[in-house]
């Protein structure tokens, strides 16, 4: 046995054992032990992953993926990426994307104004659906509706989540014709969905403590769950409805393409028209408007998380245009 | 302007007795001090004479009225202060009137005068007055606590009780904010009974004791009979002589 060896059972005999005769052959015994654990696992982990790569060749094959498609449409989708980025040179030299052309479509088509339609049916599909989610979050908590019926609301909430806003959307046609009214009405409802599901989840970790005081103050059952209850998730609460907000946002995007108006509306229209440099000027309007809602959302909640008490909204507002500028360039 | 009366009360958790047959009576306007070890059931004492916790067995009156549930007259003090950290000294202040103020208008805030009138009186009770417009998530541990007093006064309770309302503070702040309370209990004439821990806090503020240990009522009396034997016995065989010189031993 070599030194190294020996080192362990040296440290053991500090603490004696009556059995010392049969130190080391404990120790082979605890490595065999161990061994045989690793090979369980390394061999389950090796099945795991053939039943993986065999689930995930079988998804390919459903959706009909192919590389030699790929391969076979390249030169096509090549042409259209030079669209997609007209070419111009700057001060005659430069070979640089032609930003004018892209321009030249935001202002004929009015895409800001398409862009503003879009941030209406976030915004206000948001709102609409805020009142739901509040009710249906709040009676969905174990904490105040007792066990068994807090599972209707939750339920509801669960069904409405089921059903995505797209096909929501799909439902309500008949109520409001393919219009940005009927994306609106569909991102309300699916915003009670979603927004209600997260106040459930953050009127969990409510504390005990402040509920107590206010039930001892004599308040009434009403009174001690939005003062001891609600109070203390008002800031999750905003901060979860900015978050909702930015997704919301996003699907109004999308609600566009199934024809729900606003800027998703225009791409889709331009993409059946093959004018890819339209669509990508398209897009870059999108990009903008979803970043600066994801921008203002995010200062919104780290303003009323963080303790930082120093930077006063108004200062928020004032200084917007520098920490745009810092955030842009540096 | 109150007397309570506690008679034989019996609390039991499963097979553990936290208060075995305890009774007694506070007189009007008396500043009681509740007295015991960790676990002798003096926060389920306070517990039932809030009407938070249900008693086993036994009855406690106030004012010969019995308490059956958390009462408007009778305000509690948190070890914790338990404030709601997002609204200000003065919106705390005010929850204390919420059982006299109508759910849709203490929703939207729209408080009676007199309730105002009454939280901005409470704070000036407590000394924070110039805070009155602070949130109180940002305000120190003693300053949180005084804001609980000044809700309890808000309430505009008979009987004020405290459940170690120094416990978390440092020092200097246990001795302001057991100032506060008492004068604020003096001001308003209130029966007061505080539970704490330290043993010569609760002798320079308190003028009658009481004494838990293992759920039983082991003295019942005022300062001067609080002798040193007894304390030793309240506090049974934990002896600060002995944890020295066990932790000698060990160096």
């Amino acid at each position: 046995m070599s030194e190294r060896d020996d080192a362990p059972t040296d440290d053991e005999s500090s603490n004696p054992r009556p059995d010392g005769g049969t130190v080391t052959g404990n120790l082979e015994g605890a490595l065999r032990d161990i061994t045989l654990t690793k090979r369980i696992k390394w061999g389950m982990a090796f099945v795991l992953s053939l039943v993986f790569g065999y689930l995930f060749f079988q998804a390919l094959a459903e959706v009909g993926f192919s590389v030699a498609e790929i391969l076979y449409y390249w030169p096509e989708f090549q042409s259209a990426l030079g669209e997609f980025f007209p070419r111009t040179s700057l001060f005659g030299v430069l070979p640089f994307v032609d930003f004018g052309s892209y321009w030249q479509f935001i202002q004929e088509r009015n895409l800001f104004g398409a862009a503003i339609v879009t941030l209406a049916m976030g915004f206000a599909g948001t709102v609409l659906g805020i009142p739901g989610a509040l009710l249906l979050g709040v009676l969905g908590s174990e904490r105040v509706t007792p066990y068994p019926f807090n599972f209707i609301f939750r339920g509801t909430m669960s069904v409405i989540r089921a059903i995505p806003a797209l096909v929501w959307a799909l439902i309500y046609i008949p109520l409001g014709g393919v219009s940005p009214f009927t994306a609106t009405l569909a991102i309300g409802t699916d915003t009670m969905g979603n927004l209600g599901r997260l106040f459930t989840d953050a009127l969990e970790e409510v504390e005990d403590g402040p509920i107590e005081a206010i039930e001892s103050t004599g308040a009434n059952r009403r009174q001690t769950v939005v003062f001891g209850m609600l109070s203390q998730v008002f800031t999750p609460f905003i901060a979860w409805t900015m978050y909702i907000l930015e997704i919301n946002t996003r699907i109004a995007v999308t609600m566009g393409l199934i024809g729900g108006g606003g800027i998703g509306y225009i791409l889709q229209t331009q993409r059946s028209l093959f004018k890819y440099t339209n669509m990508m000027a398209t897009i870059l309007v999108i990009f903008l408007l979803v970043v600066s809602v994801e921008f203002v959302s995010q200062r919104v909640r780290s303003y009323i998380r963080g303790e930082e008490e120093g930077l006063s909204f108004l200062k928020l507002v004032v200084e917007f245009p520098q920490r745009m500028a810092r955030s842009l360039w540096e | 302007m109150s007397t309570i009366e506690v008679r034989n009360l019996t609390k039991t958790f499963g097979d553990v007795r936290a208060l075995d047959d305890v009774s007694f009576t506070i007189e009007d306007g008396e500043f009681a001090v509740l007295l015991g070890q960790s676990g002798a059931g003096k926060s389920t004492l306070l517990r039932c004479l809030n009407g938070i916790t249900k008693p086993t067995s036994g009855e406690i009156r106030i004012n010969d009225e019995p308490v059956r549930g958390p009462r408007n007259d009778v305000a509690m003090i948190f070890q914790q202060h338990y404030v709601l950290g997002q609204l200000s000294a003065y919106g705390n202040a005010l929850t204390g009137a919420l059982h006299r103020t109508p759910f849709f208008r203490s929703l939207v805030g729209w408080h009676s005068r007199p309730d105002k009138m009454e939280a901005l009186s409470a704070l000036e009770t407590v000394g924070l007055l110039d805070k009155a417009d602070q949130r109180t998530r940002n305000m120190s541990g003693g300053q949180q606590q005084r804001v609980g007093i000044a809700r309890a006064l808000v309430q505009q309770p008979n009987l004020l009780l405290a459940d170690e309302p120094v416990a978390s503070l440092d020092p200097a702040s246990a001795e302001t904010v057991m100032g506060y309370i008492r004068s604020a209990a003096k001001e308003r004439d209130l029966s007061t009974l505080a539970s704490l821990h330290q043993v010569n806090l609760a002798r320079e503020f308190g003028e009658r004791f009481l004494a838990l240990r293992d759920g039983e009522l082991v003295f019942d009396g005022y300062r001067e009979d609080l002798t040193v034997d007894i304390i030793d016995r309240i506090y049974g065989d934990v002896q600060t002589q002995d944890i020295r010189e066990g932790t000698e031993a060990h160096a």
